[in-house]
């Protein structure tokens, strides 16, 4: 397999058309946390096989470039580029708390340390545990192609399973955040079958805004509830212009599970996601909204 | 491609396949086997090494991203190669018999050593925390969560 390594954005949208001109199918790698074990399998699956098989994958690397690695919070918002390391969010304490927090949920500390938000965001999982956060958060993909740069809202990015808008050869620069999400308080929620490295059955990430009591602006998003994390926007309709207390956060939990749409697979029974998505909410904005009350 | 990186505190070059395996090139190629394979996915932490200081699983992390980096395995964590004595962390593990069959030493060792660089009096969570990407499938954890307490108690 093709390895290549990028020190720009502009070199990385080279080597992946100059790649996909000669047949090849290049994907852009930061982390690999992902990537590798998806790429050994595919390997393994055709190894002895006779028949055609699919182009050979071809790796770009963009873990090492510049914009990719920039974290600034600025006047105007914050901006966090696509290779930084999970590891790296989970540690830091002055980013809107359920994106450190969902970074934090995220495998162990040997895939925090390669993995980063840009992967999490563009391997698609339902359950991918920034996805929610990130999307509560109102956050912004910047994606660059060869012809040009475009900005795609979060909750639109995600399509399917490990499927997304990003076109060939498109690349995720940065997700941006606007200042407003950085005066909110925002929290994070997830449960899997155990303590450490587990996949997250259910995960939960709410933003909200307080005005005298009153829960002025919210939004809440949901993760493996659905094909794709999906803002829970019943939930929130319970919630806007309305003072706070765990009754409403109970009603809010309510109005979450009679919105998603789980199935059931093998982490867990859709009926009992339904509960989780209520349970995971009502914390999440007892700690958002609650404050301690 | 030709790769440039320190392993162990020694300068190697070597010419390897950018999308070979970091495990791969330290076993096969420079022949240290004290790192492990145990699941090859990223689930077990027995191939755990520190690059840059920083615990990562070698079976997933590509031979390209060595370029000029600092990798550490248990080869190199007592001094002068063992030839003086061994590691806090490695004396700790005897001392508590938190060694059974071995296979998930060098990567808890390893993993050990990252934590008690960045926090050098950790409590048991913290401990914990550091060590839930290594699997050990014979002690049960006690007398390892235990071994790393006595070598932070050992003066590190």
């Amino acid at each position: 397999m093709e390895y290549l390594v990028a020190g720009s954005v502009e070199e990385a949208l080279r080597l992946s058309g100059e790649l996909a001109a000669r047949g090849r199918r290049p994907r852009y790698v930061a982390g690999g946390t992902d990537l590798a074990v998806q790429l050994a399998g595919e390997a393994a699956a055709t190894a002895g096989c006779a028949g055609p098989t699919a182009e050979p994958a071809a790796l770009v690397d963009v873990s090492g470039i510049p914009e990719l690695l920039r974290l600034e919070s600025a006047r105007g918002g914050l901006r966090i580029g696509a290779a930084v390391k999970l590891e790296t969010l989970a540690r830091r304490t002055d980013l809107p708390a359920c994106l450190a927090q969902g970074a934090r949920a995220i495998g162990s500390p040997q895939i925090r340390a390669l993995g980063t938000l840009g992967g999490n965001l563009c391997n698609a999982s339902p359950c991918g545990d920034t996805l929610a956060p990130v999307i509560a958060l109102g956050g912004r993909l910047a994606l660059v192609s060869a012809q040009g740069r475009r900005e795609v809202p979060a909750e639109e990015f995600f399509t399917a399973p490990k499927a997304t808008v990003l076109r060939p050869g498109e690349l995720l620069v940065e997700v941006r955040f606007d200042e407003e999400a950085l005066k909110g308080s925002s929290a994070f929620r997830s449960i899997g079958q155990r303590e450490g490295q587990a996949i997250s059955q259910v995960n939960v990430a709410v933003w909200a805004r307080d005005g005298a009591g009153i829960v002025s602006a919210i939004r809440a998003a949901a993760g493996s509830v659905a094909p794709t994390p999906v803002r829970l926007k019943a939930a929130e309709q319970v919630l806007r212009g309305r003072a706070w207390s765990p009754e409403l956060g109970r009603e809010a939990g309510e109005a979450a599970a009679a919105e998603v749409r789980p199935i059931d697979d093998v982490r867990a029974p859709a009926a009992y996601r339904r509960l989780l998505t209520a349970a995971l909410l009502r914390e999440a904005l007892g700690e958002a909204c609650g404050k301690g009350r | 491609m030709l790769l440039s990186f320190t392993c162990n505190g020694q300068a190697v070059r070597l010419e390897a396949e950018g999308a070979m395996r970091a495990l791969d090139v330290l076993r096969d190629l420079l022949g240290l086997t004290g790192t492990k394979e145990g699941c090859g996915r990223g689930e077990c932490g027995a191939c755990t090494i520190l690059l840059d200081g920083e615990p990562v699983n070698a079976c997933l992390l590509y031979a390209a991203k060595l370029q000029g980096r600092n990798v550490l395995t248990v080869e190199g964590l007592a001094p002068s190669g063992g030839a003086v004595g061994l590691h806090p962390l490695q004396e700790a593990f005897l001392e508590e018999g938190a060694v059974q069959c071995g296979y998930c030493t060098p990567g808890m060792l390893l993993s050990a050593k990252a934590l008690l660089d960045r926090v050098p009096r950790p409590t048991v969570p913290e401990i914990e925390e550091a060590l839930s990407g290594n699997l050990c499938r014979c002690t049960g954890y006690a007398k390892i969560v235990k071994a790393v307490q006595r070598a932070a108690g050992a003066g590190r």
